[in-house]
């Protein structure tokens, strides 16, 4: 079989990902995790006797390294080379997209580009001639719908086609003053480095730091120098221009001429996107419409999560029922039942909720109501230091604090990056709903869905407020650009939904198999041993056991929020993941209450135990919101942006959670409510 | 005239662009070159963004960063 490496490279919301997915359908790789693509997809697809590997690249507008992702992409095409850049184009926006493409012509390796949703330029009013286009590009173009899977054949065999010719891209050359000195500048870098001297040329006379870096180690690098500095002063007196500034002028000058001949628009109406916009930008009802959809989404979830969760709860009720029967008495019973079935099952319970909300976030991601979102709060987001980029990796928070932090990537300052990522945790993320969901229902019955989303807010409010003082404070400097496109609404499609929701769902049930299990087992363990002697009343069994003498150690810390020692050992065993602090008060209470009695359900169980009231089952909910989040994000703020930050994290919620814990606390006792 | 004075609904085009080098570049990447002609589609709340047609697409400027574009507006 013949092997092909293909890179899919292409400006953000060209439809990249829709063709990769339905290019290598399920079998696909995804870094750790998906929906937004800074992290490399690799996938596989069959094409007559060609084995095809595909790189989904991030979205980019120009191959230089303003961010993160743009590094990422133009790493990869400079040295994992691959075979063919197949250059995703979306048809209602050709002009900006083929600058992109006239970049990657510069590097030499076979393109080949496809002109995607070409059925949504024609209802706008958009005709493409691909023959005029590819007379002035001199690259194979096919037209393509990656949501239809239309074309991808054709795109398949080009991409072959191209490999075997070896086809390199003819140059597209600029105007005769800047190719007087391109081409010395060519034929000096040959000689250093003989890969891709053009892309090294045109990227040098830009001034492009990386391209420098590149060769600046090489002997010839000061005869390059030198003639750079010349053409750079020649060209500036010549033509009055930064030669930077310049290249991107002749470029779209060159594609204006081309659009001008190939595309033909007929006068339409306004678009739908613009009818959209014209409603949800809308100066008085943009940011109401905004936080319905917001309260919308959150009310959905718990409406409609709450049945297939009693379901759920019914079932493991059913099964430890069952196994009781089945499995005597004893350690094993004890272990299966309470401490597999207890803690797991307690988790697997909330997978509906998990997949709602996962679904509803991925709905908004790719219709393009989140970059509308950034519009709507950059001005407020701007009074805390933020930056309206920051707002997707915040919603995003709401789900899983790790992909979050890795969106993060998309913002280009290391400053809004670090307060982005560091902020993350404090947006209540979906392992902690379970714990929220629990004490609402017991102690607050008339309305758990407000007082959910009273948590949330205080969550919102927490990270506006940490990013303020973070960046008064360590993390002062210049505000970073906030330039950003909002791309036309796109319905999104029902697979890409199912494959995003699919992955970020197995994702929580892989945790909930394998750290949460192994988590439950230690915990169940630590519960159980050391055994206290026989005939101990069952209420102070748990005492004598690792975790209760742990809880115990710790209890003085605790106590000023009104907590126990049975909430110190919850808090530690959240560590291993926010939901098993569920799953660990269920340990607790069933091994705490009778046994033998029928279905005593943790519910109950919390509604009796005197520590809990309104006032501290508030505290609780508010203190796992804050307090350092599980390890999986701890190690994600370690990678993103550092040990020293995440050390500082630490100190910093740490002192938030447990100050304002004993705050609330303390006050509330003043003024005799719960205590 | 900078691209932050240009009326909503009122088209333009580039004269030049004032920026620090890095977002300047940005920005003629993203289509602020000399003669390209836009429109200013609308103004965020409270001084919020711009919101820029360009080239046939959209996107969102801070007025800060607006104000280092300098344009020359088209009558209507």
């Amino acid at each position: 079989m013949k092997t092909l490496k293909i890179a899919l490279a292409g400006n953000p919301n060209s439809g990249k990902t829709t063709i990769f997915n339905a290019l290598t359908g399920a079998r696909q790789r995804v870094g750790n995790y998906a929906g937004v693509t800074v992290e490399k997809k690799e996938g596989r697809c069959q094409w007559q006797d060609w084995d095809i590997q595909v790189f989904d690249l991030p979205g980019i507008y120009s191959l230089t390294a303003y961010s993160l992702d743009e590094v990422v992409a133009r790493d990869f095409l400079l040295e994992e080379t691959p075979d063919v850049i197949v250059n995703v184009l979306d048809s209602t926006n050709l002009e900006r997209n083929l600058y992109l493409t006239l970049q990657f012509m510069d590097l030499g390796i076979p393109l080949v580009g496809a002109l995607n949703v070409a059925d949504q330029a024609q209802r706008q009013g958009i005709e493409i001639d691909a023959g005029v286009l590819h007379q002035g590009l001199g690259i194979p173009l096919v037209k393509t719908s990656g949501a239809k899977a239309q074309g991808l054949e054709d795109l398949l065999a080009q991409a072959v086609q191209a490999f075997q010719a070896q086809a390199r891209p003819p140059k597209i050359p600029f105007s005769a003053a800047v190719e007087a000195w391109l081409e010395p500048l060519e034929k000096t870098l040959q000689t250093l480095e003989p890969s891709r001297p053009r892309w090294l040329a045109v990227k040098l006379l830009e001034k492009d730091a990386g391209a420098w870096e590149k060769i600046a180690a090489l002997p010839g690098a000061p005869g390059v120098k030198d003639l750079l500095n010349q053409a750079w002063a020649s060209l500036e007196k010549t033509l009055g221009r930064d030669p930077e500034i310049l290249i991107s002028e002749e470029r779209y000058g060159f594609l204006h001429g081309l659009c001008a001949q190939a595309l033909r628009r007929r006068q339409t109406g306004p678009s739908t996107t613009q009818k959209v916009d014209a409603v949800v930008l809308n100066p008085i009802l943009g940011l109401p419409i905004f936080f319905l959809v917001l309260w919308g989404i959150f009310q959905l979830t718990f409406t409609l999560g709450a049945f297939p969760q009693e379901w759920l709860e019914g079932f493991f009720a059913w099964s430890q029922n069952s196994l009781k029967t089945l499995i005597p008495p004893g350690l094993v019973q004890s272990l299966v039942v309470d401490g597999i079935i207890g803690g797991v099952g307690g988790v697997l319970s909330f997978v509906p909720l998990v997949v709602i909300l996962f679904t509803f976030l991925s709905v908004l991601e790719d219709t393009g109501y989140m970059s509308r979102s950034a519009f709507l709060m950059d001005k407020f987001l701007h009074i805390f230091g933020l930056h309206g980029q920051s707002f997707l990796p915040m919603m995003l928070g709401f789900g899983c604090s790790v992909p979050a932090m890795m969106a993060a990537r998309s913002l280009k300052s290391p400053r809004d990056r670090i307060i982005t990522v560091l902020v993350i945790p404090f947006m209540n993320c979906g392992a902690k709903l379970p714990i929220h969901v629990l004490f609402a229902a017991v102690f607050f019955p008339e309305n758990p869905g407000i007082m959910v989303m009273v948590i949330y807010l205080t969550g919102i409010f927490l990270a506006f407020g940490s990013a303020w003082i973070f960046r008064k404070t360590v993390l002062r400097g210049q505000d970073t650009p906030f330039v950003m496109e909002l791309p036309p609404y796109r319905l999104p499609t029902l697979g890409k939904v199912l494959l995003h929701v699919g992955e970020k769902s197995w994702m929580y049930l892989r945790k909930a198999g394998t750290v949460i299990l192994a988590a439950s087992v230690l915990v169940w363990a630590a519960t159980t041993f050391p055994q206290a002697p026989e005939g101990t009343p069952p209420d102070k069994a748990m005492e004598t056991t690792l975790a209760g003498m742990t809880g115990k150690v710790l209890e003085p810390a605790f106590a000023p929020m009104g907590f126990d020692w049975k909430v110190a050992v919850a808090t530690l065993t959240g560590f291993a993941a926010k939901e098993v602090v569920v799953s660990t008060l269920g340990v607790l209470y069933s091994v705490d209450g009778d046994a033998t009695e029928e279905n005593e359900s943790l519910k109950q169980a919390l509604k009796a135990d005197p520590q809990f009231s309104p006032l501290t089952a508030f505290i609780l909910m508010l203190f796992m919101l804050i307090l350092a989040p599980c390890i999986a994000a701890q190690a994600t703020i370690r990678s993103e942006i550092g040990g020293r930050w995440l050390g500082f994290f630490w100190v910093y919620s740490l002192a938030l959670a447990w100050g304002l814990g004993v705050g609330i606390y303390q006050v509330g006792k003043l003024f005799g409510i719960g205590g | 005239m900078t691209i932050s004075q240009v009326k909503p609904g009122q088209e333009f085009f580039v004269t030049q662009v004032l920026l620090q080098r890095e977002l300047g570049k940005r920005l003629a990447d993203m289509g602020f070159t000399r003669g390209a002609r836009g429109r200013v589609v609308r103004r965020g709340l409270w001084g919020g963004p711009l919101q820029i047609q360009i080239l046939g697409y959209d996107l969102a400027i801070r007025r800060t960063e607006a104000q280092g574009i300098q344009v020359e507006a088209l009558v209507s």
